[in-house]
C-alpha cells in the first residue's frame, strides 16, 4: 500500500497520541511513588517529583507485603499450571476428538466466559463454603481455573488445529501409543500456545480483585491486589505507599509480558487468519 | 517383508463413497503403485492399509494375519508422507531414531542403525541439524530413513516425490527404487504422475471412481489398456480415442474413414501419438489440418484437426508443419484399440 508522507506523519501523531494515553497513568504511577509525602497534592501539581525519594518503597515493602506476594504467587502458579495442563488435554480432545458431539461442545465453553465475576461470585462463594474451602488457596486457584480455563482452551485450540495432523499420524505408524504422540509429538510443539496461555492466566489471576476479597478474611491469606487496599484508610489515602505498591505489583506480570508478548499476541491471533 | 490382502474394501464418507468393495493381492517384496487422479481411493486405500483410516466393510491382511482392528502401531509399517511430516523439535538424528526409541532399542545398537540409515541416504553427515534448516530434497532422504531404519513388513509411500521440482525428483526416482530393490521390503506407493508409476512400479493398479479399473505391470498397461479411462490417463500426450462406428468391414468417422474388419457396433478408436503416421497424399485414413506444432526437442507433437476431432501424432523433430497446412494421417496397423463406445470397455485391438 502507497502511503503519502502526510499519511504516515498522521498515523504516528496518532500512535503517539494513543501511547501518551495509554502510558500516563503509569507514569503518574511511578511519579507519585517517588513523591515525599507532602508532595502528591502540591499545588501547582509536579509531573516529575523535585525531590525524588525511595522513602515510599521502603515503607511499602513491610512484612504484610511479603506475605501477600507469596500469596498471589502460590495461587497465579497453581491456576497457571492446572489451566493450562487441564486446557490443553481439553483443547486436544477438541480438536482431535472423533465424535461430533464432543466438537459441539466446544460453543458452550465459550458460553460459559460470558457471565461476568459479579454474576457468579454468590454460586462460587457457596460452593466453597460447603467445601469448607473459604480462606484457602484452594478457593482462589479453584474459582480462577475455573473462569480462565474456557479461555485458555480456546486459545489452545488455535494452536492445535495449526498443527499437522500428519505428524501425529507419523509418529503413530511409527509405533507410538496414543498418549506417547501427545507427550512426544503435541505437547513439544504446542509450547508457543502453552506460554501465551500461560501469560494470559498470570496476567488474570494476578490482578483479580473481587474473588481474592470475597474468599479470604485474614491478612495472612490475602493477595496483592487486597492488599493494596490497605493503604486506603477510614481517614486518608497514602497514595505515596500506595503506588510504591502498585508498582512492585506491575513490575513482574510487565517483565513475563515484555519477554513473552510476541508469544501472547500469536496466541490471541491463533486461527484468526490462514496461515 | 510380507504380502497384503485386500478383500473386498470398502470406505465411505457419510453419503460419499471413497472404496467400492475393492480386492487386491500384493506380493511379498513387491513394489506396486497406486495411480490415480485426485479423490480417486488411492490414498485412503494405504491409509487404511497404515491403519490411519478404518475401513467401512472388507478385510485386510498383512502377511497372512488379519490387521483390521489392530492399531498403527502394531502393524510393522513405515510410511513416508506428502510433507516429509518430519518433527520439527527433533534433529534429522532424532527423527531418524524416533521408531527405534519407542521400540526401546538400546542407545549404542540405535546410534549405529540411525548411522547406517542416514549413510544410506546420504545424510550422515547433517544429523544435528533441524528440519527446518534442510531443503526440499534432504527433508526427503531424512523421511526416508526414518522409515528404513528399522526394516518394516510393509512401506507406505503417499506421494513422497511430489514436492520436489522436476530435475530432483528424477534423481530421487532412482534411489527409491534401489533402495526398494535392495531392501526388498514390500512397498505400496501412491502417485497421480503416471511417469513415477511406470517408472517405479513393478505393478500398477490404476484407480477411478473409488474403483480398480486395471491391475497389470507398466508394460501391460501402457500396451493394453483396459478401459479409455485408463487409456487417456497413461502415456503423455495421451492416446487419441475417435469416436465412430464399424459397419460393412470399414470404420468411419467423422474425420476419415479406413477399411476394417471387426463386429459392427459404435466404438472408440485409440491410437497412441506415436503410432500416427503422416501419410503421403492421398494415402492416409484421415485428413485435416494443422491445428498447433510443438518441438519438444527429442520429438515434434502435431495435432491435426480432422472434422471435430484433434488428432495428435509424435513426429521426428524436424517434422514440424504450419498451422493450417493441409495434412493426411494415417495409424499403424496392429497398434490401434478398440474400445465400446458406451461402456469404455476395451474390445480388441487391431
Amino acid at each position: 500500500m502507497n502511503q503519502t508522507r502526510a499519511t504516515r506523519l498522521g498515523l504516528m501523531l496518532l500512535q503517539l497520541l494513543l501511547a501518551t494515553v495509554v502510558l500516563l497513568p503509569f507514569f503518574w504511577m511511578i511519579s507519585v511513588s517517588l513523591k515525599p509525602p507532602t508532595e502528591p497534592f502540591a499545588i501547582p501539581a509536579r509531573l516529575w517529583p523535585d525531590d525524588p525519594t525511595i522513602g515510599n518503597y521502603i515503607t511499602a515493602f513491610r512484612p504484610e507485603f511479603r506475605t501477600y506476594f507469596l500469596n498471589s504467587l502460590v495461587v497465579s502458579l497453581s491456576t497457571v499450571a492446572i489451566t493450562v495442563s487441564l486446557g490443553l488435554f481439553a483443547a486436544y480432545s477438541f480438536t482431535r476428538g472423533q465424535l461430533a458431539a464432543i466438537s459441539a461442545l466446544i460453543g458452550l465453553v465459550v458460553l460459559a466466559q460470558m457471565f461476568p465475576h459479579s454474576a457468579i461470585i454468590i454460586p462460587i462463594y457457596k460452593m466453597m463454603r460447603g467445601a469448607n474451602l473459604l480462606n484457602t488457596y484452594w478457593s482462589l486457584i479453584l474459582a480462577y481455573v475455573s473462569v480462565t480455563l474456557p479461555v485458555a482452551i480456546w486459545m489452545l485450540r488455535g494452536f492445535l488445529l495449526k498443527l499437522p495432523a500428519a505428524l501425529e499420524e507419523s509418529a503413530a505408524v511409527d509405533g507410538a501409543t496414543p498418549m506417547r504422540v501427545f507427550w512426544d509429538i503435541v505437547v513439544p510443539l504446542s509450547r508457543p500456545g502453552l506460554i501465551a496461555t500461560s501469560v494470559y492466566v498470570l496476567i488474570v489471576t494476578w490482578q483479580e480483585f473481587l474473588f481474592a476479597l470475597s474468599f479470604t478474611s485474614t491478612k495472612e491469606m490475602r493477595t496483592l491486589p487486597v492488599g493494596l487496599n490497605d493503604f486506603i484508610g477510614q481517614y486518608g489515602i497514602r497514595y505515596g505507599e500506595l503506588m510504591a505498591s502498585s508498582v512492585m505489583v506491575s513490575l513482574p506480570v510487565m517483565a513475563v509480558f515484555f519477554f513473552l508478548q510476541r508469544y501472547f499476541v500469536a496466541g490471541i491471533t491463533a486461527g484468526a487468519v490462514k496461515g | 517383508m510380507a504380502a497384503i490382502e485386500l478383500r473386498k474394501l470398502t470406505k465411505s464418507f457419510g453419503a460419499y463413497t471413497a472404496l467400492a468393495g475393492l480386492d487386491l493381492s500384493i506380493g511379498d517384496g513387491e513394489f506396486l503403485v497406486l495411480l490415480g487422479p485426485s479423490g480417486c481411493g488411492k490414498s485412503t486405500t494405504m491409509r487404511i492399509v497404515a491403519g490411519l483410516e478404518e475401513p467401512t466393510s472388507g478385510e485386510i491382511r498383512i502377511g497372512g494375519r488379519r490387521v483390521n482392528d489392530m492399531p498403527a502401531r502394531d502393524r510393522d509399517l513405515a510410511m513416508v508422507f506428502q510433507n516429509y511430516a518430519l518433527y520439527p523439535h527433533m534433529t534429522v538424528g532424532e527423527n531418524i531414531a524416533y521408531p527405534l526409541k519407542i521400540r526401546k532399542v538400546a542407545r549404542p545398537e540405535r546410534e549405529a542403525l540411525v548411522r547406517a540409515a542416514a549413510e544410506r541416504v546420504d545424510m550422515g553427515h547433517l544429523l544435528t541439524r533441524r528440519p527446518a534448516e534442510l531443503s526440499g530434497g534432504q527433508r526427503q532422504r531424512v523421511a526416508l530413513a526414518r522409515a528404513i531404519v528399522r526394516r518394516p513388513q510393509v512401506f507406505l509411500m503417499d506421494e513422497p516425490l511430489s514436492n520436489l521440482d522436476a530435475k530432483l525428483r528424477t534423481v530421487m526416482r532412482g534411489e527409491l527404487k534401489n533402495l526398494q530393490r535392495d531392501l526388498g521390503v514390500t512397498t505400496i506407493y501412491v502417485t497421480h504422475d503416471q511417469v513415477e508409476a511406470m517408472t517405479l512400479a513393478d505393478r500398477i493398479v490404476v484407480l477411478n471412481k473409488a474403483t480398480i479399473q486395471q491391475i497389470g505391470t507398466p508394460a501391460e498397461i501402457y500396451a493394453r489398456p483396459a478401459n479409455t479411462f485408463v487409456a487417456g490417463f497413461i502415456g503423455s500426450p495421451p492416446m487419441n480415442l475417435l469416436p465412430g462406428r464399424l459397419l460393412d468391414g470399414w470404420f468411419s468417422s467423422e474425420g476419415g474413414r479406413f477399411p476394417l474388419a471387426h463386429a459392427a457396433g459404435d466404438v472408440l478408436l485409440g491410437v497412441r501419438p506415436e503410432h500416427v503416421r503422416i501419410a503421403p497424399e492421398g494415402d492416409g485414413h484421415f485428413s485435416g489440418t494443422v491445428f498447433s506444432s510443438e518441438l519438444l526437442g527429442d520429438c515434434t507433437i502435431l495435432t491435426v484437426k480432422a472434422g471435430d476431432a484433434l488428432i495428435a501424432a509424435k513426429l521426428a523433430p524436424e517434422a514440424g508443419l504450419e498451422r493450417g497446412a493441409p495434412v493426411t494421417l494415417n495409424f499403424e496397423p496392429g497398434r490401434m484399440h478398440l474400445f465400446d463406445a458406451a461402456t469404455g470397455l476395451r474390445r480388441g485391438e487391431v
